[in-house]
């Protein structure tokens, strides 16, 4: 820069740096109209990103609809990340109050969500005014949104885990895909035949960090039959026979067979870019854990299938349940509550439309015929809808899930303090899996020692 | 880089030119360029040519080292799937706003210090110097929360720059080095300023900042350079995927996208910076060493 | 680098009065008011800056870690903040990481710097050159080269850059990574080469200021070159080397990105945690900001003690 010039920027600088100390900073206040022309304005987060194409046209065409509607309603998209809860990222937007007016949960958040003071009590609004499908949307979901009798949250999605399998890979090893593995050793001894076919391919993979590997490990401990807490919550209760069974079936795949793959402490993405890729055999996961391949990943969604989860001699005895909702920001007008209600309601409970548009979704790379949301109750009205619907529409083979459907396994849901204890049980999945010589019983007893202490520190 | 020639270091010019010491000389020159190319260039070769590799040659054992069947692709994938371009320019617009905001309040306060001395101004000075003690790890959350609710006017600053821009300004590095500088600079110079009836803002324009411009360098080059280095900050503040800064763009990305494009990705955020550093490098160094020796 | 500045300033002993502040005796008390006021006028932007994002920060997370915020409501808890981070199994591992790296990354990440500057600066050729490889990680941004590092230098397998490497030359090759020995080296060397550019060029800088006549006076006397290293390049740039020092340590203690991408975290049982991983952990995983904050105060004590320590080192060789 020359002199004159340098001079000139500087000048400016100044000027408009001396001004600034009050006026800069209110840059960002006061840009929520509420009802600007009569018209009521919510914003709703978990829109799918740019890399989601068809996802994002099916949101965006929803919202257009639903307007056209609800004349009297606008819907503003949010895009809060390829994971709709991220949890650093949700903690800091709930701390700081920037969710947006109606947000997007998991069930193990309501603890979290009702101590940052963000989300009102709406159970005044929850009914068949508002949202049509309401009495037909299993209690037991709308119970995980309530505290003290007050509901938080509509539910709009409900899993549990099982084992995902890849078709493919099934075949290429010469396993029959119709009848996927039942018990762990049935597991072993696939994961075996499918590593054979070398090329950096893991007949089995598992999760060791970002709290994923303690969430994974629970899920296991399930399937034996055991439980992370005792009764009261407050002491733990996995270092027994059967939490050091699920680390040693681990451990055996892992360094008796080498069938697990050479890279661990894998997260959330690491392992579902595997699968993508053709790398993974099997692992658990929910049902949506396709999607997200399909989605994300870049997989294809014929090539999964999925199956119960599998028991040590027989069917597993619990499986890993969870689920999502939306949740509604403090100080919301009433009109907003109602007008966020009936787009859920639209969106994500009507059979037909939303995520429930199976016409819509059939003939796109994505999955229908999953068995899952299980958002409605057992026999009722809407369950049945949305059964037709997606039998009639499926574009996947509704046997691969068949098992999976037939055999209902136990659902039991997370532990409380359940990302706590999730970051202390990776220690012990990562033992397993980076560590030949990992003692389990050692690693277990770390385990319940730290996790006693949390317990003990919180209370 | 050309000044040092003809100065004596550790070992005299004499000495390398002499039979054995030039035999040892040019052997050390050797391996060390020859190394250093390997150890600083080699990564970046190995990052350029496996972000062209397909998923398949990256698990190939052993290694290959040109990509067999380039993928370009993953490069376009980047660069659309990241939104590169939005990163990119966010973090470049981050690092001027960095750069005006530090220059303005920074030197403002160390001319203040140095050359107008209010009173108070050294226990301003010296409560500055002590935030030097504080590392910011430790500030982490008081400042996060400072941040999202303001005191006394409660506005919430998430995903907006003066989040990022505003803290940087509380630099008492920054605010020191100026002061020193300008303390090197002849009284005399304020008070004929004085005479001629110059207002204090005039002197630091007229008289001050024109000699001060390698020390304004070297602020400006720290300024660029924490916005460019930061992350934990600029993830915690700026939460939307509109906002975001290039390194922690590509590290949320990192978790849901193969790892050929994350690479790829890297190169391509890697170039702008790395592209302005080898056309004004001698700027860069030389206003460097002088900044930091005539301080 | 501009650190230079600090050993050759010499003290403002003397110096003549501000020429708008303290003018002569026969200035009025408006004029003097008026003076002061235009100072800190000058003042007020930097002062508000420090005051909303650093002094009141730091008051507020002393205060913060001492109370709990539960369903928006705040009240003081004491020390309870303090007894169960303390009891946080991941506390001393945390600790433990955080000063083995520290300490690793000062007898790499310190010593080869220097060492590098000094051949640097004996080289009449390709010197350029040399300094601007060193300076190109530097330019990376740091999740990039982290990404390198983890993609491909440590993968486990035998396709990873290392362990090809340690293949072809007939050693035992690592997991890295996923090895809990190898953690802190493997991320020392990833931060080293990241970092080690910007104190190279400080220290060329310092090494360009001694005199010649130090070291021709050196080498008269007799001494070889290194007795000449030890008795003329490290005295003359003690100040330097001091100062970096400290800022190194300061620097690692936060150790926090390094282990996020690296080791995803916490690493093979614990290897990776470090203390800046745990506040982040307990902050925004935990939803503990109160549990973060007081993990913070201890940071600031511990590193206050090192601070002492220091003045008081320095303060004796002076």
């Amino acid at each position: 820069m020359s002199v004159p010039q340098y001079r000139k920027a500087a000048a400016l600088a100044l000027v408009a740096g001396l001004g600034f100390s009050l006026t800069a900073c209110s840059t960002k206040s006061g840009d929520k109209d509420t009802t600007a022309g009569g018209k009521v304005t919510i914003t709703v987060d978990c829109q799918p990103v740019g890399a989601q194409k068809e996802l994002l046209k099916n949101w965006n065409d929803d919202v257009a609809e639903f307007q056209r509607l609800n004349p009297d309603i606008v819907v503003k998209s949010v895009s809060v990340g390829e994971q709709c809860n991220n949890p650093p990222d949700f903690t800091a937007r709930l701390a700081g109050g920037t969710v947006t007016d109606v947000f997007y949960g998991y069930m193990t958040d309501v603890q979290q969500v009702l101590d940052s003071g963000q989300a009102m009590d709406i159970t005044q609004y929850a009914n068949k005014d508002n949202i049509p499908t309401w009495d037909s949307v299993d209690p037991a979901l709308k119970e995980v949104f309530t505290d003290g009798g007050k509901l938080y949250a509509v539910p709009v999605k409900n899993y549990s885990m099982g084992l995902v399998y890849n078709k493919v890979l099934f075949q290429q090893a010469g396993l029959d895909v119709n009848n996927p593995p039942k018990t762990w050793a049935d597991v072993r001894a696939a994961a075996k035949k499918i590593s054979a076919l070398g090329n950096g391919i893991a007949g089995y993979s598992e999760y060791s960090a970002g709290n994923t590997g303690g969430w994974h490990f629970t899920s296991l401990l399930y399937s034996q039959g055991g439980r992370v807490l005792t009764e009261d919550g407050k002491k733990a209760d996995f270092n027994n026979a059967m939490g050091k069974q699920v680390l040693q079936n681990i451990k055996d795949m892992r360094y008796g067979d080498n069938s697990m793959g050479s890279r661990q402490l894998l997260q959330w993405g690491d392992l579902l870019t595997n699968a993508g890729a053709g790398k993974v055999g099997m692992f658990i996961g929910a049902p949506d854990a396709t999607q997200a391949i399909v989605s994300q990943f870049q997989g294809k969604f014929q090539d999964w299938a999925m199956s119960p989860l599998p028991g040590q001699d027989g069917p597993a005895k619990g499986t890993l349940g969870g689920g999502e909702g939306y949740f509604f920001k403090k100080d919301l007008t009433p009109e907003q509550v109602k007008a966020g209600m009936k787009w859920i309601a639209y969106q994500k409970l009507t059979p037909g439309k939303g995520q429930f548009d199976y016409v819509r979704a059939k003939p796109q790379n994505y999955p229908v015929g999953l068995p899952q949301p299980l958002l409605f109750a057992n026999g009722s009205e809407a369950q049945k809808q949305e059964l037709e619907l997606r039998k009639a529409n499926a574009n996947v083979d509704t046997a691969n899930f068949a098992l999976f459907e037939a055999t209902p396994v136990p659902i039991k849901g997370e532990p409380r303090n359940a990302q706590a204890i999730y970051a202390v049980l990776d220690a012990a999945m990562s033992g397993v899996l980076t560590n030949p010589n990992a003692n389990i019983d050692a690693l277990l007893k770390t385990a319940e020692e730290k996790v006693n202490q949390l317990l003990a520190a919180e209370s | 880089m050309a000044q040092d020639s003809g100065t004596r270091t550790l070992i005299s010019h004499a000495q390398l030119r002499r039979g054995r010491g030039r035999i040892i000389y040019w052997t050390l020159l050797t391996v060390v360029v020859v190394g250093f190319t390997l150890v600083f260039l080699g990564p970046l070769y190995w990052m350029v040519t496996g972000a062209l590799k397909s998923g398949q040659e990256i698990a190939q054992t052993p290694p290959s080292l040109f990509p067999k069947d380039p993928q370009p692709q993953n490069y376009i994938d980047a660069w659309n799937n990241l939104d590169l371009a939005k990163l990119l320019f966010n973090t470049f617009y981050y690092a001027v706003g960095a750069v005006v905001f530090q220059l303005v309040f920074d030197t403002a306060a160390a001319y203040s210090l140095s050359k107008l001395r209010p009173v108070f101004g050294n226990v301003i000075l010296g409560l500055m110097l002590a935030t030097l003690m504080i590392p910011a790890m430790v500030l982490i959350v008081p400042q996060y929360v400072t941040v999202i609710d303001l005191p006394i006017l409660h506005i919430n600053l998430l995903d907006s720059p003066f989040a990022i821009w505003l803290p940087l300004v509380a630099n008492a590095f920054n605010i020191f080095l100026l002061k020193r500088f300008f303390d090197s600079i002849p009284e005399e110079l304020m008070a004929a300023a004085l005479m001629d009836g110059a207002t204090p803002l005039r002197t630091l324009w007229s008289i001050i900042l024109p000699i001060s411009r390698p020390i304004l360098g070297v602020v400006s080059i720290f300024a660029v350079t924490a916005v460019w280095k930061d992350f934990l900050w600029p993830k915690l503040v700026m939460p939307s995927p509109e906002t975001r800064t290039v390194s922690v763009g590509i590290y949320a990305f990192a978790g849901g996208t193969p790892m050929n494009v994350v690479i790829a990705a890297s190169v391509i955020a890697a170039i702008p910076t790395v592209v302005v550093f080898l056309v004004f490098q001698r700027n860069i160094m030389s206003g460097l060493t002088t900044g930091s020796l005539k301080g | 680098m501009a650190i230079t500045t600090v050993p050759q300033i010499p003290r403002k002993a003397g110096r003549p009065p501000s020429p708008y502040s303290a003018g002569p005796q026969r200035t009025s008390l408006g004029r003097k008011v008026r003076d002061n006021l235009t100072g800190h006028a000058f003042l007020i932007g930097a002062v508000l800056c420090f005051v909303v994002f650093s002094w009141y920060p730091m008051v507020r997370g002393i205060v913060m870690s001492f109370q709990r915020t539960r369903r928006g409501e705040t009240t003081w808890v004491g020390w309870d903040n303090y007894t169960r981070l303390i009891a946080d199994p991941s506390f001393w591992p945390a600790w433990k990481n955080t000063f083995y790296f520290t300490v690793l990354a000062l007898v790499l990440g310190y010593a080869v710097p220097f060492f590098v500057a000094i051949l640097l600066n004996e080289f009449r050729h390709a010197k350029g050159y040399l300094r601007i490889l060193v300076y190109l990680p530097v330019m990376l941004p740091p999740a990039s080269a982290l990404f390198l590092f983890k993609f491909y230098a440590y993968d486990p397998s035998e396709a990873g850059l290392f362990n090809a490497i340690l293949k072809a030359l007939h050693l035992p090759t690592s997991q890295w990574m996923q090895s809990p020995g190898m953690t802190m080296p493997a991320m020392v060397i990833a931060s080293t080469w990241m970092n080690m550019g910007g104190a190279v060029l400080i220290y060329l800088a310092s090494l360009q200021n001694i005199p010649g006549e130090l070291y021709e006076a050196a080498e008269l006397d007799g001494a070889g070159v290194w007795r000449r290293i030890r008795h003329v390049t490290i005295p003359q740039t003690r100040l330097i080397l001091a100062l970096l020092a400290m800022l190194q340590i300061v620097a690692t203690m936060q150790l926090f990105i390094e282990p996020l991408i690296l080791a995803n975290g916490a690493g093979a049982e614990d290897s990776a945690t470090s203390v800046a991983y745990l506040i982040y952990q307990h902050g925004f995983f935990q939803n503990d900001l109160n549990g973060a904050a007081a993990l913070g105060v201890i940071m600031l004590v511990v590193l206050a003690g090192f601070s002492a320590v220091y003045v008081r080192l320095t303060a004796k060789q002076d």
